[in-house]
């Protein structure tokens, strides 16, 4: 995938190189950017004898040796001591939708300065950012980005949001949550998009910096974790439940991929966890699978799969259930639970008809759940 | 000539070349007896023909030839630049060009820290990384079984034939690193390939044609074995053990660096790899898939000292 493509693919409104910033890096660059990688010390580590390190920030827990790097490529124990190398260090930067992450039941129709450093915690063999995410930050074209400057830059193009997005935003958790916390200063909100793959101690400290987080489950079952994720079901599941716990708005996407997790059963059983966990009231966003990555000998998705999902986690109570990357498709709206009229029309990322009034239903005035000013 | 996979019934020949005293005083090592060490490596690989020829077996007078060494240690615990030197220059004493020699590694700040001098002079021994302006991965993902990686240019197109020249250490995930593992400084992310003691993920690795087809030959620098607590350095258990371990088997070298890592462990009254659940599996999975030989029934071990 080249840079155009991928400003393409990800259809946001990408910032120009005016702006002093890169849209991306999808291209692995052979020179030494060692000297441009940030030195920061981690957080969540412990030091162990012999300049040994654990890492406490994702259930990876990398134990390292002087020298080595953790899994996800951008933090490095150095003589005993855990850096982060990509503080600062942002290598995707644009101006999405914020229905592009998908959030839809936040600020619908909101500007959202969306960034991303290189680097993941785990290694999904669909991942659709793989170029930038299944690299070591030298490996790739980026820049300095420090906090204040994002906050900035989000007041400069009028996003009243800031999303840490494409990659997976836990590996350069230093830089987002001081940069959330300056964005919150500056009366900005911010949202993650993660797969979740983190620890309760770092996520309990995350969320009072955040407004929202949208995790990607990629499966309802440990299997599949191991097989095509390379990470654990159990502490996303456990991540979920404390966000549902808390105040930050959560919402559920779920891609669905041909044979490996689309089983009636699997959606059934996701469902109703989920409902139990997180409530009736959560979205839920059925996502259509494209071939990618390592995993380019399926199919996408058809329709009748995504519909299915959606019927039974319907059937399952969930309230707001939706279907992705088919624009146009009716369940990419949102219907009122109560009245089932028509509240928010969408087509992709635009939005159409709405008939939402102080977060109630125009029409019979059911509150409907979500962050709506 | 393509390495290629093993035939199944073929035993494989393993060159131990012990060289007591090698190392003189205040850090340095003995060229010499280096040199002689090589000799009398190729000498056994090919049942004693002359050293030069035991070169033209392997790789013709026009071959580009990758030197991988092993530099994410620092200076202490990697391969140590007099030796990967000696080799090169050694070689075309052999009759290779040294303009067509590479020592090679990741990135040019770790072969510099490990005491490299990097050139690109036409015509003189090359040594440099793969983030060199030129260099760099592939774009394309190079994919088998458990592996989706970029190569280094370096290993897919610069070179026509390569020598694993690693350092033997013991390793905190994958039991050992050695010849075989080396290869992970070929791709743009080994992070991803450390869980489950690093198997299958090593042996997928060398499965790939820029690394199968090119492969000839392991020397396995032992002159310092870290025997725990790899890969970093740590004095208290490095031994002076002053070998070379030679083969054309990926998998027999690895196998026979792993039972002297064992050894050492022992003598040091440390539990064996097994025990500490990090035994390098790999290496049976390499033996599966016809790659080498793992089993020592099947390893003719040839020791000799200079
Ligand atoms: S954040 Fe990175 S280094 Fe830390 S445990 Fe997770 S993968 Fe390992």
């Amino acid at each position: 995938m080249d840079r155009r493509h991928f400003i393409k693919t990800t259809g946001g409104l990408s910032l120009t190189a005016g702006s002093g910033l890169l849209n991306t890096c999808s291209r692995l660059y052979a020179f030494d950017t060692s000297a441009n990688l940030s030195r920061k010390e981690a957080r969540y580590y412990k030091k162990h004898p012999d300049r040994e390190i654990e890492c406490l920030l994702c259930p990876r827990f990398c134990k390292l040796g002087d020298r080595e790097r953790g899994y996800c490529g951008v933090r490095e124990n150095i003589d005993g001591t855990y850096y982060t190398f990509v503080y600062g260090k942002a290598c995707a930067v644009h101006l999405d939708p914020i229905e592009k992450k998908p959030f839809f039941h936040f600020l619908p129709q909101s500007r959202t300065l969306s960034l991303a450093t290189a680097g993941c915690n785990v290694n999904c063999k669909f991942c659709q950012n793989w170029e930038i995410s299944q690299v070591r930050p030298e490996q790739v074209e980026h820049q300095d980005f420090p906090p204040h400057q994002v906050v900035l830059t989000a007041q400069k193009y009028d996003s009243p949001i800031i999303a840490y997005t494409y990659t997976e935003p836990i590996v350069f958790f230093e830089y987002m949550i001081d940069t959330s916390i300056e964005a919150q200063k500056a009366g900005l909100r911010n949202v993650v998009v993660t797969g979740g793959h983190i620890n309760p101690e770092p996520l309990q400290d995350l969320l009072p910096a955040v407004d929202a987080i949208k995790i990607d489950l990629k499966a309802f079952s440990e299997l599949f974790y191991t097989e095509y994720v390379r990470g654990k079901l159990q502490p996303v599941l456990d991540a979920i439940k404390i966000i549902a716990q808390s105040s930050v708005w959560l919402e559920i996407v779920y891609l669905v991929i041909p044979s490996l997790n689309d089983s009636p059963e699997e959606i059934r059983q996701m469902s109703r966890w989920l409902k139990q966990t997180a409530g009736k009231d959560v979205p839920l966003h059925f996502s259509r699978f494209y071939p990618m990555y390592l995993l380019k000998n399926l199919p996408p998705t058809p329709t009748s799969t995504l519909e299915r999902c959606h019927r039974i986690a319907r059937e399952e109570g969930l309230h707001y259930v939706y279907i992705g990357n088919i624009p146009g498709h009716k369940a990419e709206n949102t219907y009122c639970p109560q009245c089932q009229k028509l509240l928010i029309q969408r087509t992709g990322y635009s939005i159409g008809e709405k008939n939402l009034e102080e977060g109630r239903c125009k029409y019979c005035g059911q509150p409907i759940p979500g962050i709506w000013k | 000539m393509v390495l290629g996979k093993l035939n199944k019934m073929a035993q494989s020949r393993v060159v131990v070349i012990h060289g007591r005293g090698v190392h003189i005083s205040n850090g340095q090592i003995d060229e010499t007896k280096i040199i002689h060490m090589f000799q009398r490596g190729f000498q056994h690989l090919k049942n004693g023909i002359s050293p030069s020829d035991c070169i033209r077996s392997l790789f013709h007078s026009d071959e580009h030839i990758g030197l991988k060494v092993n530099t994410l240690g620092g200076p202490k615990i990697s391969t140590n630049p007099t030796i990967s030197l000696l080799l090169a220059h050694w070689l075309t004493k052999g009759g290779l060009k040294p303009g067509n020699l590479l020592i090679w590694d990741r990135s040019n700040a770790e072969l510099r820290q490990a005491g490299y001098r990097l050139t690109d002079n036409p015509g003189d021994i090359q040594i440099f990384g793969t983030d060199k302006p030129g260099a760099g991965y592939e774009n394309a993902l190079t994919v088998n079984q458990s592996i989706g990686s970029r190569f280094s240019r370096i290993q897919s197109r610069s070179i026509s034939a390569s020598i694993s020249l690693a350092i033997l250490k013991d390793h905190g995930l994958a039991g050992i690193t050695a010849g075989m593992k080396n290869y992970f400084g070929a791709i743009h992310n080994p992070n991803k390939y450390h869980d489950f003691n690093c198997n299958p993920f090593i042996a997928d690795l060398f499965e790939t044609p820029p690394i199968l087809q090119k492969h000839k030959l392991t020397i396995l620098d032992g002159l310092n074995i870290q025997f725990h607590r790899g890969p970093s350095f740590h004095a208290k258990w490095n031994q002076k053990e002053e070998i070379f371990i030679f083969s054309t088997d990926p998998v027999a070298a690895d196998a026979t660096g792993w039972r002297l890592i064992e050894k050492l462990r022992a003598s040091a009254g440390l539990p064996t790899l097994k025990e500490e659940k990090r035994e390098p599996a790999y290496l049976f999975t390499a033996e599966r898939k016809g790659l080498g030989r793992a089993n020592l029934k099947y390893i003719e071990v040839i020791e000799d000292e200079i």
